[in-house]
C-alpha cells in the first residue's frame, strides 16, 4: 500500500529531517510512527500525501509512483488519502455538517450526493445530532471527530493521522483512538504519528520508531521505547 | 461541472461579500479610473463637435461686379457646384444683396442717404460657396482663377477660421492628454488596489485556501473564486459607471448645445448608439486587467 524507498529530505541550508529511510505498509494494517519532536515523523507522514517532497529516493501510494507527482495531480492523491491534524482545520464559520460536506463541494460531488455521504460518516463518528453545530459549540474531541468525518467523506484507502489526540484530554483521546481503530476495522490503513507512549502501548500494533530522521526500530505490536 | 462553476461562483460571491469594505474600495477606484475614461470620451465628443460647428461656418463669398449679369452668376455657380471639392453654393442676387444691407442699416440714415445720392444698384451679386471639407477652400480659391470669371471678380471674401480651428483642436488635445494621463495614473493605483485585495483575501482566506487543497480540491478550484472576484469588480464597476453617465450626460448636453445656437452635440444619443460598445468594451480591457492583475498576485501569495 505504502512504499517508501531510501527516502531522504534535506531542507535548505543542511537540515536534514530524514536520512535513507525505507518502509513498506500494507493494506489495512494499522501503523504508529513515533519519535521525539524533530526527528521526522511529520516530514514522513507528509510526503504520502505529496505535502513535502523527498530529495532523494521515492515514494509509492497504492502503486502510484508520487516522487514527482505533478502539481495537478496532487488533488487526485488526496482525495485518496484522508488526512487528520492535531490542529483540526475546521472552518470556524461552517456548521459540522458544512465542514464534512466542504470537502465534497470542492471535489465537484453533487448536493444529493452529499446529502448522502454526509449524515453516514457523522454516524460513524457519533456526531449526528450535532450537524447543526459550529466548532467553537463542540469540545476538542468533537472536533477532531468531525475532522475524521471530514477525511472519510472520499472513502480513502489510507487514513494518515498526525499527532490527532495532541490537543486532547485522556478520555477524548481513547475515543480518537477507538475511532481510528474502528476505521482500520472497515479495511482502511491507518498510519498515526504520535509520541503519546499510552496510546502507543494500548495499541499493540505495529510501531516504526524514528530517531534523528533514520528508523531505528520496526516491530509487529510493538512498544513506545524513547 | 456545472456544480463546480457554481460553486466557483458561490465562493467567489462569498469572498466579495466577507471583505466587503475591501471590496467596495477596489470598486470605488476602478469607478474612478472609468469616469476619468468617459469623461474623457465626452469632452471628445464635444471636442469634435465644436470643430464640426466651426469647419460648418466656414464659406467663401465671391462679389461680382454690379454689372455681371445673373447668366455669368448662375454659369459660375453651376461650374462651382460641378467641383466634388463643394458642398454648396448660395446665390445672392444683386437686388437682394441690396435689400440685406438696407435691412443691416435700418436705423442708419446716414448710410441710408448716401446710398440714395448713389444712382443705381452698387451690389453686384454674390455667390456662397461651402466646401466638403476645410481643406478644400484654397483649391476652390484657385478654381475661382479661371480666366472665364476672373475679371467678372470684384472682392474673394474667405473667413478661414484656420485659427479657431486649430486652437480647439490643441485645446482638444491638451484635454486628451491632461485626460489620458489621470485614466492612466487612476488606472495604476486601480491595478494597485486589485492586487491589494487579492493578496488580503488570500491571506483572509489561507485557512480556507489550505483546508481545500487538503482535501482535494484542484488548483484551478482554488484559484477561480479569485479571478471571478476580480470580474465581478470590473462589472461592478462599469455598470455604476454607465448608470451615472447617462443622467450626467443628459444633465450637460443640454448646456453644452447652448453654445452651439441650440444644435444637439447629440452626446447622449451618442452614448446610447454606442453604449454597448463603450462600455462593454472597458468592461471588457478593465476585466483583463483585474484578471492579470489577480494572477500575478495569486502567483507570488498564493501556493497552491
Amino acid at each position: 500500500m505504502i512504499h517508501i524507498k531510501n527516502v531522504s529530505k534535506v531542507y535548505p541550508p543542511n537540515i536534514t529531517a530524514l536520512n535513507d529511510v525505507s518502509l513498506h505498509i500494507r493494506p489495512g494494517e494499522f501503523v504508529s510512527i513515533v519519535g521525539q519532536s524533530g526527528t521526522g515523523k511529520t516530514t514522513l507522514a507528509k510526503m504520502m500525501f505529496a505535502e513535502e517532497r523527498p530529495s532523494k529516493g521515492r515514494v509509492i501510494i497504492g502503486g502510484w509512483d508520487i516522487t514527482d507527482i505533478r502539481d495537478n495531480d496532487v488533488p487526485l492523491l488526496r482525495r485518496q488519502i484522508g488526512v487528520v491534524f492535531q490542529d483540526f482545520k475546521l472552518l470556524p464559520k461552517k456548521t459540522v455538517f458544512e465542514n464534512v460536506a466542504f470537502a465534497l463541494e470542492v471535489a465537484g460531488v453533487g448536493p444529493r450526493r452529499i446529502r448522502e455521504v454526509v449524515p453516514q460518516v457523522l454516524r460513524i463518528v457519533n456526531l449526528q445530532e450535532k450537524v447543526g453545530r459550529y466548532p467553537r459549540q463542540l469540545s476538542g474531541g468533537e472536533q477532531q471527530r468531525v475532522v475524521i468525518a471530514r477525511s472519510l467523506v472520499h472513502r480513502p484507502k489510507i487514513l494518515v493521522a498526525d499527532e490527532p489526540t495532541g490537543n486532547l484530554d485522556t478520555i477524548h483521546t481513547h475515543e480518537i483512538i477507538d475511532l481510528l481503530k474502528k476505521i482500520n476495522e472497515f479495511g482502511t490503513t491507518v498510519v498515526l504519528v504520535t509520541h503519546n507512549r499510552e496510546v502507543v502501548n494500548g495499541l499493540h500494533k505495529r510501531v516504526i520508531t524514528l530517531e534523528d530522521g533514520q528508523i531505528v526500530s520496526d516491530v509487529e505490536e510493538g512498544r513506545y521505547k524513547l | 461541472m456545472f456544480i463546480l462553476a457554481y460553486r466557483v461562483v458561490k465562493f467567489a460571491l462569498q469572498n466579495f461579500w466577507r471583505n466587503i469594505w475591501l471590496s467596495l474600495i477596489t470598486v470605488s477606484m476602478l469607478v474612478l479610473t472609468l469616469l476619468s475614461v468617459n469623461v474623457l470620451i465626452m469632452l471628445n465628443a464635444v471636442g469634435q463637435k465644436a470643430i464640426a460647428y466651426v469647419e460648418d461656418r466656414v464659406e467663401v463669398s465671391v462679389y461680382f461686379n454690379a454689372d455681371v449679369t445673373d447668366e455669368k452668376v448662375a454659369d459660375a455657380a453651376g461650374y462651382l457646384q460641378g467641383l466634388s471639392q463643394v458642398r454648396n453654393v448660395g446665390i445672392i442676387t444683386a437686388d437682394e444683396a441690396l435689400d440685406k444691407f438696407k435691412t443691416r442699416h435700418a436705423a442708419d440714415t446716414a448710410i441710408l442717404q448716401s446710398l440714395d445720392e448713389i444712382d443705381g444698384n452698387p451690389f453686384g451679386p454674390t455667390l456662397v460657396i461651402k466646401a466638403q471639407d476645410v481643406d478644400a477652400y484654397p483649391f476652390i480659391l484657385d478654381a475661382l482663377d479661371n480666366p472665364q470669371f476672373r475679371d467678372d471678380i470684384r472682392e474673394k471674401d474667405f473667413t478661414s477660421y484656420e485659427e479657431i480651428i486649430s486652437r480647439i483642436e490643441s485645446t482638444t488635445e491638451r484635454i486628451r492628454l491632461f485626460g489620458l494621463g489621470l485614466s492612466l495614473t487612476f488606472l495604476l493605483i486601480a491595478i494597485l488596489i486589485v492586487f491589494n485585495t487579492v493578496r488580503i483575501a488570500i491571506f483572509i482566506h489561507r485557512e480556507e485556501i489550505g483546508i481545500m487543497k487538503l482535501v482535494g480540491a484542484s488548483n484551478g478550484f482554488v484559484r477561480a473564486p479569485f479571478l471571478l472576484e476580480s470580474i465581478i469588480y470590473g462589472a461592478l464597476a462599469t455598470g455604476i459607471v454607465a448608470a451615472l453617465m447617462y443622467p450626467t450626460v443628459a444633465f450637460l448636453e443640454p448646456k453644452f448645445d447652448l453654445y452651439f445656437d441650440g444644435q444637439s452635440t447629440g452626446l447622449v444619443s451618442y452614448f446610447v448608439e454606442n453604449g454597448w460598445i463603450i462600455f462593454g468594451g472597458q468592461f471588457l480591457v478593465l476585466s483583463l486587467i483585474n484578471v492579470l492583475s489577480t494572477m500575478v498576485a495569486m502567483r507570488k501569495y498564493l501556493k497552491v
